[in-house]
């Protein structure tokens, strides 16, 4: 039996969709990297690797480059390993109001991240915001403005995307933490493993796998952090709380830049190849010893 | 069933729920903060917060009508909800017809055309936004609807997640089907819809969150107040551009932000499955 037509018609437009939308501008993008284009009718101009070199003495992309590589390595840990906490607890059969708990502390990612970064700046406010006005009742004079002053703004940020996050990985270790084969638990308790042994040596390598899964996602993820950043900066990010993805916006929307953007947009692309690379290399390396 | 079965002391069980729902009710409080403060006077909201005016004691509602009349939230919200369920339905649907035709029919091609739509789960954004842009220029969708909606309705993703799903339907329905007559079409409509249906709401949900709360690409497309989606909207709240006064803003940030959140408690678990589902994209 024959089907072709039918299964053309199917798949015309979706293929056509990301033709037009995604693959043709990924190979014009990356062809762009060594161009100057400032978007108009002019024709781009050819300027081999020099963007690349201009990156190296750029000292914004200097900045942006430390600052996302350092927000990816405050906030991926502690999340994971704060979602994990969480998840042990919730999931323990005497624990009271299960699904309360795991729906509140989800709540935030359905959220759009541009409305919760509105709602923290309004409580990091420095004269009327919740924090300094408890601050202040307790007897702190002069509290920080959180999101002006030095490097609070990125710490800030941090915080905030490990509050946002905690609840997406808690929901997943729960379904892995479901998983878990009952009789390994009895069979470490029966032998007189204490409940921190069983934690470290039954559960936490139970769910490595979620563990792998997770940290790679969430890495990936933290690498290409804009919107909170956008939204939690007011005026505008600075040398501590710029990051990659917003350098290259600014690069594209402000300068006009597109050459100079794509080049920063490989940059990312690298990076984050090497990073999930790495992890993976890391995990069979793990896998083969263990 | 975890590692803290073994029931701890009565005391240890009270500490972890205490920190536990300390956790929770963070997660809570800075969104109750600001609808507290969304129905205080301009005055009180601008003094620093003392005990007495936490909860404010002469709510003024008026602030609602308000932010929606000075900050025209109505259109923004228009704009988000025709965006947002516009995509979900053609773009679940083409992902769920391009799905079923890469599980179950037989066409030249079929190996290499899965392999392009695999690999554009891999490209890079960062990258490719840029053409995006020029392309949809060249097409008139600058600063138009159609910018929103027209490059989302088909995700590599999206197919990859559905020919799954539609692999696991048997074979020997669809054959009796199509012994019977039925064209593809039925035969997905009929056969394949019910079966995969919990698939296709998952999508649903993670397309149309997704969408919702989009914002670097209607950043970067979106010029015109009108045309603009709730998430931009509230980056110019943010920024003090409609109102000034916070409890006006704060209240425009609760029509924007709360209706969402309530619809989530009642169908949490759609959501969490849902949402869940992102983890496997990025």
């Amino acid at each position: 039996m024959n089907h072709n037509a039918s299964a053309y018609r199917l798949i015309a437009f979706p293929l056509a969709v990301l033709m037009v939308f995604t693959l043709v501008p990924t190979v014009l993008g990356m062809g762009l990297s060594v161009f100057e284009w400032g978007g108009g009718a002019d024709a781009p101009r050819y300027v081999g690797l020099a963007h690349f070199r201009a990156m190296a003495g750029d000292e914004t992309m200097r900045h942006a480059l430390v600052n996302t590589l350092g927000y990816v390595a405050l906030s991926v840990p502690p999340t994971i390993l704060l979602a994990f906490l969480l998840a042990v607890a919730v999931d323990a059969d005497w624990f009271v109001g299960k699904a309360v708990v795991r729906a509140t502390i989800f709540m935030p990612t359905i959220v759009s991240i541009v409305a919760i970064g509105f709602v923290w700046r309004w409580v990091l406010d420095d004269q009327a915001g919740l924090l300094n006005w408890g601050l202040r009742a307790v007897g702190v004079a002069d509290p920080p403005n959180w999101l002006i002053d030095g490097r609070w703004p990125m710490a800030w940020i941090i915080l905030v995307a490990v509050w946002r996050g905690v609840g997406f990985c808690l929901v997943l270790y729960l379904a892995a933490l479901s998983s878990i084969n009952r009789n390994l638990y009895e069979a470490a308790a029966i032998d007189g493993a204490s409940r921190s042994q069983i934690l470290r040596f039954i559960t936490w390598p139970s769910v490595r796998p979620m563990t792998v899964f997770l940290v790679i996602t969430s890495v990936i993820a933290a690498l290409q952090v804009f919107d909170l950043v956008y939204i939690m900066t007011p005026g505008r990010e600075n040398q501590y709380t710029t990051v990659l993805n917003l350098y290259l916006y600014r690069q594209f929307a402000e300068f006009a830049n597109f050459g100079y953007a794509a080049a920063i947009g490989i940059v990312i692309f690298a990076i984050t190849l090497v990073f999930t690379a790495v992890q993976l290399g890391w995990v069979r390396w793990r896998g083969g010893a263990a | 069933m975890s590692a803290l079965n073994t029931r701890p002391p009565a005391a240890m069980r009270l500490a972890i729920h205490a920190v536990v729902y300390a956790a929770a009710a963070t997660m809570l409080l800075p969104f109750l903060w600001m609808v507290a403060t969304s129905l205080k006077t301009a005055s009180a909201a601008n003094q620093p917060p003392t005990l007495g005016t936490l909860i404010p004691t002469d709510p003024q509602w008026g602030n609602y009508a308000e932010a929606v009349r000075a900050a025209g939230l109505m259109q923004f919200y228009k704009m988000s909800i025709g965006v947002a369920v516009v995509t979900t339905l053609l773009a679940v649907a083409h992902n769920a017809l391009a799905g079923y035709a890469f599980a179950k029919l037989r066409f030249a091609g079929k190996r290499i055309l899965f392999g392009v739509t695999l690999a554009t789960m891999m490209l890079p954004a960062q990258v490719f936004f840029i053409f995006a842009y020029v392309i949809c220029s060249k097409l008139g969708y600058v600063d138009d609807f159609r910018g929103l909606v027209v490059p989302f309705l088909a995700s590599g993703f999206g197919v990859f997640y559905m020919r799954q799903a539609i692999t696991a339907v048997p074979n020997a329905l669809i054959e009796a089907a199509r012994l019977d007559g039925m064209t593809d079409g039925a035969i997905f409509w009929v056969i394949i819809r019910p079966i995969v249906w919990p698939a296709i709401a998952a999508l649903g949900i993670f397309t149309f969150m997704n969408s919702w709360n989009s914002f670097f690409w209607p950043l970067i497309i979106i010029d015109s107040n009108e045309n603009k989606t709730l998430p931009l909207a509230i980056a110019e709240l943010a920024a003090g551009k409609y109102v000034q006064s916070w409890p006006v803003v704060m209240a425009a940030a609760t029509i924007l932000v709360v209706p969402l959140i309530v619809v989530f408690f009642l169908a949490q678990g759609a959501f969490i499955r849902g949402v869940a589902l992102s983890g496997m994209k990025e």
